[in-house]
């Protein structure tokens, strides 16, 4: 199981995309797929550092990519503050620009991307969040 | 990422390389701000060569958009959108907020 460990910065975003981007292409998903899969786990490491780590280098990232029947299961860690996605507001990508509040985009893609989103946390491990998704399952 | 500002006289061609991420997106906006203090207001961004946009980097559009509201007057125009990167802002509601064209020729006719 190909797994990598990333300091919790932006910068890494590129090399964790990079990494990403291998192993699905690797898994043979579309180029849609892989560029969701890609959008997915940016929007997740980016909300690590901003919601868990609550700023840049302030802990680490790690990353696990196992292929599964007909997809790839993606397992990403942290040590941050525990992470309550029900604290996330779902925006309303509908309401004027003027009152629109633009919090929890990244959530609402990664929901949209992927066939399973699974968050849990426990004091040793800190956050797991769980991304799944299937082949052929892009619309 | 790469940013490259070519003025014209009615309106600013922002050409941008690369990936548009949490990393990159600070300096999409600090562009902005620049050329909005500095009295331009109309903007074709072509993303002909942008590999990848993340909500951060949808966000930077959408604020200069908001500053541009807020001024009432302006316009922001995306040129040669990649249809994935057309697809996020699809998803996010922003391609209401945007006019898209092909090209970047096809979009300076608007001004």
């Amino acid at each position: 199981m190909p797994t990598k460990t990333f300091p919790g910065n932006y910068k890494n975003l590129e090399y964790i995309s990079h990494f990403i981007i291998k192993h699905a292409e690797r898994a043979s998903f579309s180029r849609d797929e892989v560029y969701a899969i890609q959008t997915a786990v940016d929007e997740a490491c980016s909300n690590i550092i901003d919601h868990a780590y609550k700023g840049e280098n302030r802990g680490k990232i790690k990353i696990q990519v196992n292929e599964i029947s007909n997809g790839l299961k993606i397992i990403i860690q942290d040590d941050g503050e525990p992470f309550n996605p029900d604290e996330i507001p779902t925006p309303d990508i509908t309401s004027p620009l003027e009152i629109r509040k633009e919090r929890g985009l990244g959530m609402f893609f990664m929901r949209k991307l992927m066939d399973k989103v699974i968050f849990d946390f426990s004091q040793s491990e800190g956050n797991t969040l769980t991304l799944v998704k299937y082949k052929g399952s892009f619309s | 990422m790469e940013i490259i500002i070519t003025k014209h006289p009615s309106f600013d061609l922002i050409k941008i390389d690369g990936r548009i991420d949490s990393y990159t997106a600070p300096e999409i906006v600090q562009s902005f701000e620049l050329l909005i203090h500095d009295g331009r207001y109309n903007f074709i961004v072509d993303l002909e060569n942008v590999s990848y946009i993340s909500s951060s980097g949808m966000l930077a559009f959408v604020n200069a958009k908001k500053s541009l509201i807020q001024i009432e007057q302006g316009a922001i125009i995306f040129a040669a959108t990649p249809h994935r990167i057309l697809s996020g802002f699809q998803m996010a509601g922003f391609d209401q907020l945007f006019d898209f064209c092909e090209n970047a020729s096809s979009a300076a006719d608007l001004f």
